[in-house]
C-alpha cells in the first residue's frame, strides 16, 4: 500500500463505509471497496501503534551545527 | 547702566539661569498629554503636560521623537526624561523633552495595543496565513524552559494521548531581555532539524510583564515565519498575546496546547475498530444477501430433478402421438364403415338375392341363356338354383310373339 496520511487513510476508510452500507453496489465492486478498506483500516491501526515515542533536545552547537540529544 | 535692560536680555538671563541649575538640566516627570501636536514637516512634537491644576508647555524634537515605541496621544499619562528651557520668542519657559514612555502598566498596554495595531497592518496575523495543525501528529517540537512546569504539562498530556509520540525540545528562557530572541531562535531550530509536524511555544502563567517576551514584534514574525505550525500556549490574564495571534491555533494553557497538537490515539482506535466492525458487518450482510438469493434459486426443482425437463417433452410428445393415433383411428373406422356399407349394397345387388326370392338362371355350354330361340328341343342346359344346380333336357318349346318383350 503506497503512503498515505493518516487522516486520508481515516477519512477513505470513513467513506468506504458508508458507500457500502448505502451505495447500490454490485458485488464486484463491493468487495472491492471491502478490500481497499480492510487495507486502510490495518494502515491505520499500523500507524497507531508505531515505536516507543521518545523525548529528545535540540541544541545549537558553537559552530553553528545542530544536535539532537536524548532527554532523561 | 541704562537703567533698563531688553526683552531679549532678559530672557538669556533667564534661561542661562535655568540652564546653570543642575536638577533642571536632566529630571524624570510625570504627566498627562494634552494638546498633542505633531508636524508632519519638522517632524517635532508639541503638547501640554498637565496634572490636576497645572500644566506646563513641552516640546519634543525630531531627533527624539523618531525612537518612540507608541504613539503619544492625549490623556496619555507619561514619565519623560526634560530638560527646562526659555522659549525666547514667546518669553515663557519649556520643558524639552529628551526620552519618553507611556506611565505605568496603562503604557505597556498601550505600547502592545500599538504593536498589535502595526503587525496586523502588515498582515501578520491574517486568518488566510494560518496554517493547519495536521490530524495525526506523530512528532512535536516545544520550544520553552526545560525547567518550567508548562513542559511537564505538555509532556504528560502527549505521553497520555498519544504514548508513541516523539518530542524534540528546545529549551529557552521565557523571560527577561533576551527570551524574545531565544524563543525565535528555538522555533528557527526546530524548522531547520525538520522532523516535528507541529511546534508548541509557550510558558505557565505569570505577571503581565512576564509575558511580555511572547509580546514581542522579534517572536511574531518568527511564530509567522515557521514552516512547521505553531501553537501558542501561554497561560496569561489578559485576554491575548501577541504571539496568540500570530500562532497558527491558540491554546489557553500548555496542557490544553497538548491536547490540540497530538490525537488521542486510544480514541482513534476505537474510532477505526468501529469502522472495521462496520465494514464487516455491511459485507457479512451483502454475502448473506448473494447466497441467501443464490441458495433460494437452487432450492428449485430444476435442480435437483433435471431429468423433469426431458419428462416434460416426452409427455409432449406423447401428447400428439396419441392425438396422432386417434386422428387415424377415426379416419380407418369411417373407412371401415363406408366400406360395410358398400358391400352390402352390393350384396342386394347380387343375383345369388334374385335365386333367393325363387328365380333361376341357365346355363347352356357354360353360357347364361338369355332367349329360348337358342335352344333347341333335346338340348341339354344347366339350371342353377338358390340351394344347388339341375341339369336338364329340353322337352317343349314355345317362343313368345312380341320379340319386344324378350329379355
Amino acid at each position: 500500500m503506497k503512503k498515505i496520511k493518516f487522516e486520508e487513510a481515516l477519512k477513505g476508510l470513513e467513506a468506504i463505509v458508508d458507500k457500502l452500507e448505502t451505495g447500490e453496489l454490485d458485488l464486484e465492486e463491493s468487495i472491492k471497496l471491502y478490500e481497499e478498506g480492510i487495507d486502510l483500516s490495518v494502515y491505520c491501526q499500523k500507524q497507531l501503534t508505531q515505536a516507543e515515542g521518545k523525548i529528545q533536545r535540540l541544541i545549537k552547537k558553537l559552530d553553528g551545527d545542530i544536535q539532537v540529544v536524548d532527554m532523561e | 547702566m541704562k537703567g533698563f535692560i531688553s526683552v531679549s536680555e532678559l530672557n538669556e538671563y533667564i534661561s542661562g539661569l535655568l540652564a546653570a541649575d543642575e536638577f533642571l538640566s536632566d529630571f524624570w516627570m510625570k504627566g498627562e498629554i494634552s494638546g498633542f501636536r505633531f508636524y508632519r514637516q519638522s517632524g517635532h512634537m508639541y503638547f501640554t503636560l498637565k496634572d490636576q491644576e497645572t500644566a506646563v508647555s513641552c516640546v519634543m524634537f525630531k531627533s527624539r521623537n523618531q525612537g518612540l515605541k507608541f504613539e503619544p496621544e492625549d490623556g496619555l499619562e507619561v514619565l519623560v526624561r526634560v530638560y527646562v528651557s526659555v522659549y525666547p520668542k514667546q518669553g515663557k519657559y519649556q520643558v524639552y523633552v529628551q526620552e519618553m514612555q507611556p506611565y505605568g502598566k496603562g503604557g505597556l498596554f498601550l505600547q502592545l495595543e500599538q504593536l498589535k495595531s502595526k503587525l496586523e497592518a502588515e498582515g501578520y496575523f491574517a486568518p488566510e496565513n494560518k496554517k493547519t495543525i495536521p490530524e495525526m501528529v506523530n512528532y512535536v517540537g516545544i520550544v520553552t524552559s526545560q525547567d518550567g512546569a508548562a513542559l511537564k504539562d505538555i509532556l504528560r498530556v502527549i505521553k497520555q494521548r498519544h504514548p508513541s509520540c516523539q518530542v524534540i525540545l528546545v529549551h529557552s528562557s521565557v523571560q527577561g531581555d533576551t527570551a524574545p530572541a531565544e524563543l525565535a531562535e528555538g522555533l528557527k531550530l526546530i524548522n531547520a532539524h525538520g522532523q516535528a509536524e507541529v511546534i508548541i511555544i509557550g510558558r505557565g502563567g505569570g505577571s503581565f510583564e512576564d509575558l511580555m517576551a511572547f509580546n514581542t514584534e522579534t517572536l511574531v514574525k518568527a511564530i509567522c515565519e515557521s514552516r512547521i505550525p505553531v501553537i501558542s500556549a501561554v497561560g496569561h490574564e489578559i485576554d491575548f498575546s501577541l504571539a496568540d495571534m500570530a500562532a497558527d491555533l491558540r491554546a489557553a494553557t500548555p496542557t490544553q496546547a497538548a491536547s490540540m497538537a497530538v490525537p488521542d490515539i486510544s480514541r482513534l482506535k476505537k474510532e477505526i475498530e468501529k469502522y472495521q466492525y462496520r465494514i464487516n458487518r455491511v459485507m457479512e450482510r451483502r454475502i448473506g444477501h448473494y447466497s441467501e438469493t443464490l441458495d433460494r434459486l437452487m432450492l428449485k426443482r430444476i435442480w435437483k430433478e433435471p431429468h423433469i425437463i426431458i419428462n416434460e417433452k416426452e409427455r409432449k410428445v406423447a401428447e400428439q402421438q396419441e392425438k396422432m393415433n386417434r386422428c387415424i383411428a377415426g379416419f380407418v373406422q369411417g373407412s371401415q364403415h363406408r366400406c360395410s356399407l358398400a358391400i352390402e349394397a352390393l350384396d342386394q345387388l347380387s343375383p345369388l338375392k334374385v335365386l333367393q326370392r325363387g328365380y333361376v338362371v341357365v346355363y347352356k355350354d357354360g353360357k347364361l341363356l338369355r332367349q329360348t330361340k337358342k335352344v333347341e328341343i333335346g338340348e341339354h342346359l344347366k339350371i342353377i338354383f338358390n340351394d344347388g344346380n339341375l341339369g336338364v333336357r329340353v322337352m317343349d318349346k314355345e317362343m313368345f310373339l312380341n320379340e319386344k318383350n324378350q329379355i
